[in-house]
């Protein structure tokens, strides 16, 4: 369902890739209700937070911010495995974790690397892929990306990585929201 | 920090028993700069205390004697850390010899505890002292190496916090150790087996069953049945052939109900571990995902599961999330289901949830009997089976599992999951309890931290599972233990295990003092396990760096198996300069 194409060619441009190897970044799917937050412009950008990714949890491990706050998360994978950076509601999570194995069943994400051929011959073969998200990141070891993220003023965030199995041990974070 | 700390601290296990633990933390400022930096790897010295005494187990259905740790019938837990020099003194408080074996552990062989192989045994009235560096981390387990005391309740649980972070985050944890109690003497079970195989197998077919085949396939083929069956000196209810047993969890019984208390949300680590004699589990909570983060103490991908089966001497970590506040039932079935183990989780004591029925058992299916048609003929096999027209096996379409279907040219393809550690149509292959769930396979497994690094084997080295039921003879390669050369291998090399199960019995094979690599075609990240099961009618390929000099036990770990003759010493040849002269070999075995 909400696999739509795979890298369109038409989407905005959601976050800049800040390696240089400069490999596509992928987003994973899911999210587009608007609860956890909208895609924020990068001049009203309050603070950067540094998010580290390692084999299975996140630095910081919790996240606060304030209420409709804009903020830049530059996100560095430093683990072996692939790994996520994922805004949403724990709702969102929980939807967004049958699209992620479907993704591993097809071959596209293995443990330590998206497999790229798997992810074009999946859009081939079945008329759709991933696409791009502008809250989340989907990274390779050793891959960093920027995400401009602007809050709402209530609701009940996680970050988290859907990678199978990832969220379930423990490879999510609260995200807080202040006055 | 912790230089010059001296402590005693008190050791709590799950069960609420108490292991004394004297703690002397020796760093440079007491030893002196110079030894200080030869023991900088070494900071924690634990000192630990085990009697071996007799017991009397209460498993809500009956009492009896057994053999316990400390005076208790309740499994010991100890928790050692990484890094830490352990010391340990076992007091051997029974009429007999006994052996405490940590299993699992890398260790130097003289500590491994195999009475004939790493030691002599501990005799009555004596204290023997264990001491060895611990350097991996993990759930374990130690059992008595002696006799059939481990069948008779000479286990516990070994904790080892490892030195690094965890790859998972989890704000309880519980040891949920299994066990088949039975109420004969593990002595009498084997006397009894040895006389009449079928002594504990209380779902023979009857005259009924025949008749009901025979109304079904007609007489015939009912009769072909019974025959090759026969002539195999098997049953199709060959899977436990100890029944009668009552499971245990943390040596509790089902109407004990053994429970672990939790607040919704929370994140709770179970660390399962199958102490049992002779019995696989099937295991589930229902209500609850399973996240597999750890199988045979070393950390795989974490794989979320609906179920999973525990070999004998395996161990599984995973990590639930009771979302709700309720109770929920941890429920493993027997392979057989011919019984259950059933423990809580729940936010109070005293609470319930339901307990499932035990499903229909499985029966052996022709796909149980042999690996191929060339195995038919067993003429290389010790089995009787006789020859065998495979073209005419009786086997209907009736008789397929679930999800298996008959290829044009005959072959049974598929099955539950097609789990490839099951031969196809088999009748053991396990399902999910619930609809569409996932059933944890041997396939899922792979390593998080690889140990080595991933290179082609030196040698393959072919060990057939074999047996004679109608004697109770298990043996490999057709030659039972007190008649077999030991297994040499040469330090250094990657040693290919090819086991063939040509027995209707599931075998879980484990090699002492050093890792069990199973090939499940994921290469560098093949799982690292100390016990590999082998289902009937299958091949499974491990692969051993031999890096472990002295003499090592190879066996299958089903208690009466192993005692028949399953079993193998292995001699580690060569070595660094080093470690051979600490060598001093004994002879027996």
């Amino acid at each position: 369902m909400k696999f739509k194409s795979l890298l369109r060619a038409s989407a905005p441009v959601l976050f800049a890739i800040s390696t240089a190897t400069a490999a596509p970044v992928l987003a994973g799917v899911g999210h587009g209700d608007g609860a956890s937050g909208q895609v924020g412009q990068s001049s009203d950008v309050s603070r950067t937070i540094m998010v580290t990714m390692y084999d299975n949890y996140y630095e910081p491990a919790e996240i606060s911010v304030r209420e409709g706050e804009t903020v830049k998360f530059i996100i560095t994978n430093a683990g072996e495995l692939v790994h996520e950076f994922n805004i949403g509601t724990p709702d969102a999570h929980d939807a967004h974790g049958p699209e992620m194995m479907m993704m591993v069943e097809h071959g596209i994400l293995e443990a330590d690397r998206i497999n790229w051929d798997a992810a074009k011959k999946m859009q081939k073969n079945m008329g759709h892929g991933m696409h791009e998200e502008p809250n989340s990141a989907l990274l390779e070891p050793g891959k960093s990306a920027e995400i401009i993220w602007q809050f709402p003023d209530h609701a009940t965030l996680e970050f988290a990585c859907n990678v199978p199995g990832h969220y379930d041990a423990g490879m999510v974070g609260d995200i807080k929201l202040s006055h | 920090m912790r230089a010059g700390l001296i402590g005693v601290l008190h050791l709590y296990s799950n069960q609420g028993m108490t292991i004394m633990l004297t703690s002397i933390v020796s760093r440079a400022a007491v030893l002196g700069v110079g030894l200080g930096m030869a023991l900088s790897g070494a900071a924690w010295a634990g000192t630990y205390n085990l009697t071996v005494d007799y017991v009397t187990i209460d498993t809500g259905e009956f009492t009896r004697t057994g053999i316990g740790y400390n005076g208790s019938a309740k499994p010991p837990t100890l928790r050692f850390k990484e890094g830490e020099e352990v010391t340990i003194n076992v007091t051997n408080n029974l009429d007999e010899d006994t052996s405490i074996h940590w299993h699992g552990l890398i260790l130097p062989y003289q500590e491994d505890g195999v009475p004939g192989i790493s030691f002599d045994g501990i005799k009555p009235g004596e204290t023997f002292t264990y001491n060895f560096p611990i350097i991996q981390g993990g759930t374990y387990w130690f059992h008595s190496h002696s006799g059939f005391q481990e069948p008779d309740g000479a286990y516990g649980a070994l904790i080892l916090e490892p030195e690094e972070r965890e790859k998972y985050r989890y704000d309880k944890e519980y040891v949920v150790q299994l066990t088949d109690t039975h109420p004969h003497w593990g002595s009498r079970i084997m006397r009894n087996l040895k006389m009449m195989p079928d002594y504990y197998n209380r779902q023979q077919r009857t005259l009924t069953d025949f008749l009901s085949d025979a109304s079904e396939t007609g007489l015939d083929a009912a009769w072909a049945d019974r025959a090759n069956w026969g002539e195999m000196r098997m049953m199709p209810t060959d899977i436990e052939d100890v029944q009668g047993f009552t499971p245990m969890i943390n040596g509790m019984g089902p109407d004990q109900n053994w429970t672990g208390l939790f607040e919704k949300g929370e994140r709770i680590r179970l660390r399962f571990i199958n102490s049992s004699a002779m019995t696989y589990f099937d295991i589930r909570i229902p209500g609850l995902k399973m996240t597999v983060v750890q199988a045979d103490g070393n950390d795989v991908l974490p794989v979320p599961v609906d179920e999973f089966r525990i070999a004998v001497a395996e161990t599984y970590d995973v990590i639930v999330r009771p979302r709700e506040d309720k109770a929920y039932t941890v429920f493993a079935e027997s392979m057989g289901r011919t019984a259950f183990a059933r423990g809580t989780l729940a936010p109070r004591e005293g609470m319930e949830a339901e307990v499932p029925a035990l499903r229909n058992p499985p029966l052996l299916t022709m796909a149980d009997m042999a690996l191929d048609p060339a195995m038919a003929s067993m003429d290389h096999g010790s089995m009787a089976m006789g020859e065998m027209d495979h073209a005419n096996m009786p086997m209907s379409d009736d008789d397929l599992p679930p999800g298996a279907h008959r290829m044009p040219d005959g072959t049974i393809m598929g099955g539950p999951g097609k789990d490839p550690f099951y031969a196809a149509g088999s009748g053991v292959t396990p399902e999910a309890a619930k609809k569409h769930g996932k059933f944890l396979s041997y396939k899922d497994l792979k390593a998080s931290n690889p140990l080595y690094p991933d290179r082609e084997a030196t040698r393959e080295i072919e060990l057939r599972l074999t047996g004679n039921m109608e004697r109770y003879i298990w043996s490999i390669n057709g030659v039972k233990y007190q008649d077999a050369d030991p297994i040499r291998l040469q330090y250094g090399e990657r040693v290919r295990f090819k086991f063939v199960n040509e027995t209707m019995m599931t075998h879980p094979m484990h090699l002492h003092g050093m890792w069990s690599i199973i090939d499940n075609g994921t290469g560098a990240r093949d799982p690292i396990k100390h016990v590999v099961s082998v289902a009937p009618g299958t091949e499974v390929y491990m692969e051993t760096e031999v890096d472990a000099p002295g003499q090592w036990a190879f066996h299958c770990h089903l208690s009466y198996h192993a005692d028949s003759g399953m079993f193998r010493k292995v001699i580690v040849e060569g070595g660094p300069e080093d470690d051979l002269a600490k060598l001093n070999l004994p002879t027996g075995g």
